[in-house]
């Protein structure tokens, strides 16, 4: 187990550094002079001297090697830069940002899973049938609305019409605990959506597929009622790929909470990235991006770890 | 089969062109200037010149809807095709070369997988600004990746094949041979991809424009009016509910093109079905006249079991009758596919849901000496047998023990279904058991996974299982053919031990002559669904009163796995039986008689039968 874990994180490690380097070489890949090209507005070409100032905040001057380990090192002490707008440091706002949107994705991930595994379970156990069909028009349909389209349907009915919640907003939990959760009820559910559809049709190959296995025959052999059998046999085993699948989503789940807290006012780190890409704030931009790529790729070590528990198998691979 | 296909295909592929056919058709419609505002005109509700209403400038919604369907169609499409080319060509290429160019290629391009997309996007919104080129820009950096990973996966299975070599042999050149022979291979994975690309982009490029950074006002684009409605939500919600409803609408149909796309092209297609939890109570036969005495534990008459296929039902097992006597062992002996495996299934009504018996008894004499008919049981009654008063071991150990539970548990497990009793007791009892299977060191094994056993100690927990609750009856199907040589002995020790402790009635399935002579008192051969010879081991091997036994026999090795090969031609398949005897057309004996009449099973001497028309000349 203990092998199998530091290898995990060796790859990790590895993992993290290329993303830093992909993202630290992303604007040298652009044709022109990046700082002309930040500056740009509408096809005008921008001031000589403006341009000057921008290569020099931004290093672009100095050789690439140069550059690259500042940069490597800046991370390494925590430095993610600041702010062109406003020079405020960019490691300290994400430091107040970013549990807010993890948060968001949990309670998502949470929403999710527990509407997804139960209904795709039955939807496997009932496979061909009346529930089964239903809930395959029901997925495909949550897979189809864009999580936009979802949140903004969420508020004219919810908020708008029958105003059971707020339309967005955000409390602090230690301000007001119960006014903080309704609050993170309605994007939570509309990021859960999709990520439930596609939890359910992975759940649901996946136990058709448990029930296939000579194991589920031993089990009946044994007299076991099918309560047990599927509690005990079925989902276990059907599990280990919807954690897989849960994992490869974490990427778009990152990428739905742009959207979702743009909609519902949500003051988490997508927010901030929409407005510095708004105002071509490279750094902060380069600064969100990497923290994202990073968390991300500790979560699929999460994933991983987490797999080995499910699985005793992989313990040992 | 080509008209399921289109069939399937007709419904999306029709919508998915009513709205490419709409959008092109924009500037042919009698519709307003989709920019042309009228401030007077702010949020009117649907009216016979403006049918769909107008929008917070006054701009008719119907027009905006259309223009807006070619700016996200357009984006989406130009991306995927975009994409799809530079992708191809990278998997081709890097399919076709591997080595250093597979590294430039594909592994350089799978990288940007690692980032979330919209994350992508917005990078490079940020450096070139927003705009429906900048859009076109970052939606093909985004999705060239998948397609090279398709390609390069289909050019690599594609490679491989005879006709690609024999071109490279003949001198073909690289790129003559990629265009002509591997584009057209790989053709149809890509064609999935664009499609499943184009509804990818169409969301991610509506997401964006919802920002603002996508496509730029006054343009119109569907996230650009969701955008808009947003704020005027209060007073006008149905301009919210039009491009809504037209670009959910165009995604489901996207979506649904993918999905008949992939059925169609993806020959596995078909809907699988729960077969272990669907024997369903109506398959069971209905109710008999009792049989009111029986003297042996097991007696099976005529049984026979049909399967639903879809060129209509067909018999797999027929006229199965056996007997079997408390503490007897009989063996079913048969080539695969002969109906053994079925027959054993059967009696535990285990068969999978598409088949039922549908003739025949299955007189079994439970441990209060009542006789009940097991192809008439219900389900429910069905379970507390088995498990319980009949048990199975199964074939292969390791696909028969479940990975994630410990094998203590799961020979526990068996207990605890039929009896109440605490889970000490009942891990006491497995370490028990797991000792008295000749597991080593049962305590700590009993705490093993499945896959930290060898393949005999498996068995060997797998026997212990179905031993747990001393059944009356056990049925091994092929218990030793997963097994080393060495070990087969061992278990068919264990079994033989297990056996002389009582009265325990044991059916041995085995195509291995061998293994059979060396445990069952007696045997019965089955061929192609039918029982064709039966009597005691040593004298049905001694003298077979059926060609097909005397075939088997013969084509034996002494001492080795049975080389079953040797005799001429196969089993026939049970929608395609001969007219007559069922072996006849394999058998060296056969007369004209045996090809149009069916023999029956007629008795050839004390305890033994045969279903053979010349059983006295083929002795």
């Amino acid at each position: 187990m203990l092998g199998y874990a530091l290898t995990r994180v060796a790859v990790a490690l590895g993992l993290i550094w290329a993303v830093v380097t992909l993202v630290f070489l992303f604007i040298h890949l652009v044709p022109g002079d990046p700082a002309e090209l930040l500056l740009a507005q509408g096809g005008v070409a921008p001031d000589p001297a403006a341009v000057a100032e921008l290569r020099d905040k931004l290093g672009l001057d100095q050789p690439i090697l140069a550059q690259y380990l500042s940069h490597v090192g800046g991370l390494l002490k925590g430095d993610l830069g600041s702010s062109l707008l406003d020079d405020h440091p960019i490691a300290e706002e994400i430091a107040l940002r970013l549990p807010r949107t993890l948060e968001l994705i949990f309670a998502a991930g949470l929403i999710a899973t527990l509407f997804g595994v139960p209904l795709g379970t039955l939807a496997g156990l009932r496979a061909g049938g009346v529930v089964d069909r239903i809930l395959a028009a029901a997925t495909g349909l949550g897979l189809s609305i864009p999580v936009f389209v979802v949140g903004t349907i969420a508020i004219l009915i919810f908020a708008q019409k029958l105003r059971l919640v707020p339309a967005g907003g955000y409390v602090p939990f230690s301000r007001d605990p119960a006014q903080h959760l309704l609050l993170l009820l309605m994007p939570a559910t509309t990021i859960a959506v999709g990520l439930g559809a596609v939890m359910l049709r992975v759940t649901r190959s996946s136990v058709l597929e448990v029930l296939e296995r000579d194991y589920v025959r031993a089990a009946h052999a044994k007299g076991l009622t099918p309560r047990r059998i599927v509690l005990h046999h079925v989902v276990r085993n059907a599990l280990i790929p919807v954690v897989t699948v849960l994992a490869l989503h974490m990427g778009s789940l990152l990428g739905g909470t742009v959207l979702v807290e743009f909609v519902f006012n949500w003051p988490g780190l997508s927010g901030e990235l929409v407005r510095a890409v708004e105002q071509r704030d490279y750094p902060e931009v380069i600064g969100i991006v990497l923290v994202i790529s990073v968390a991300l790729v500790i979560t699929n070590l999460v994933v991983d770890l987490l797999y080995a528990v499910i699985d005793p198998r992989v313990r040992h691979g | 089969m080509a008209g399921r296909i289109t069939n399937r295909l007709f419904l999306p592929a029709a919508m998915v062109a009513a709205i490419i056919a709409i959008a092109l058709a924009a500037p042919l419609l009698p519709l307003p200037d989709p920019v042309k505002m009228e401030v007077s005109a702010r949020l009117a509700p649907p009216s016979l010149t403006h049918v769909l209403g107008q929008d917070e400038y006054g701009r008719d919604v119907l027009s905006r809807i259309i223009w807006g369907a070619r700016a996200s169609l357009a984006v989406a499409f130009l991306s995927a095709v975009f994409a799809g080319v530079i992708g191809t060509a990278l998997g081709l290429l890097g399919g076709y070369a591997r080595g250093v160019v597979e590294i430039l290629t594909v592994r350089s391009a799978e990288t940007i997988v690692c980032f979330p997309p919209i994350l992508l996007a917005l990078l490079v919104v940020t450096l070139v600004g927003p705009g429906v080129a900048t859009l076109v820009i970052a939606l093909t950096i985004l999705y060239a990746p998948g397609y090279a990973r398709v390609a390069f996966a289909a050019t690599l299975a594609t490679r491989g094949l005879d006709y690609v070599t024999a071109q490279e042999a003949l001198g073909a050149r690289p790129a003559r041979i990629i265009a002509r022979t591997i584009l057209p291979n790989v053709a149809s994975p890509l064609l999935v991809q664009f499609s499943l690309t184009v509804a990818a982009a169409m969301v991610l490029e509506s997401g964006l424009s919802f920002l603002g950074l996508g496509v730029v006002p006054p343009a119109p684009s569907w996230g650009l009016m969701i955008r808009g409605a947003r704020s005027t939500m209060e007073q006008a919600p149905w301009l919210l509910l039009w491009p809504c409803l037209a670009l959910t609408g165009t995604i489901l149909a996207l979506n649904f093109l993918c999905d008949s796309l992939r059925d169609v092209l993806d020959p596995r297609a078909g809907v699988p079905q729960a077969r272990w939890l669907k024997r369903a109570a109506a398959h069971v036969l209905p109710t008999d006249n009792p049989v009111l005495a029986l003297s042996s534990l097991l007696s099976v008459e005529a049984l026979t079991i049909e399967i639903d296929t879809p060129a209509g039902p067909v018999r797999p097992v027929r006229d199965l009758s056996l007997s079997l006597a408390p503490g007897e062992t009989l063996a079913l002996v048969g080539e695969s596919g002969s109906g053994k495996t079925l027959s054993g299934l059967a009696l535990l009504g285990l068969l999978p849901a598409s088949m039922r018996m549908v003739e025949g008894r299955v007189m079994f004499a439970d441990r209060t000496g009542r006789l009940r008919d097991l192809a008439r049981l219900s389900e429910s009654e069905m379970r507390r047998l088995r498990g319980n008063e009949i048990a199975m071991v199964f074939q292969d150990p390791s696909s028969s023990l479940n990975p994630v539970h410990r094998i203590g548990d799961q020979v526990s497990e068996a207990i605890r279904a039929h009896h109440q009793a605490s889970r000490s007791e009942t891990t006491a009892s497995a370490v028990r058991l797991l000792t008295e299977v000749g597991l080593p060191d049962p305590r700590q094994r009993a705490r093993a996974y499945p896959h930290e056993l060898s393949g005999g100690q498996r068995q060997r927990a797998m026997i212990a299982t179905a031993v747990a609750n001393a059944p009356r009856l056990l049925v091994a199907d092929e218990p030793t053919t997963a097994l080393d040589v060495t070990i087969q002995a061992q278990i068919l020790d264990l079994l033989a031990a297990l056996k002389a402790r009582g009265d325990m009635g044991l059916i041995l399935i085995s195509h291995n002559l061998a293994v059979v002579s060396e445990i069952a008192d007696r045997v019965c051969v089955m061929y192609a669904g039918e029982i064709v010879e039966e009597g005691p081991v040593t004298e049905v091997f001694a003298h077979p009163r059926h060609p097909y036994t005397a075939a088997l026999i013969a084509s034996a090795p002494e001492g080795t796995n049975a080389q079953l090969s040797a005799i001429p031609g196969t089993v026939p398949l049970p929608h395609a039986l001969p007219a007559g005897c069922t072996f006849a057309p394999r058998c060296g004996s056969a007369v004209e008689d045996c090809h149009t009449v069916k023999p029956a099973f007629v008795e050839v001497g004390p305890g033994r039968a045969s279903r053979c028309l010349r059983w006295r000349e083929v002795a």
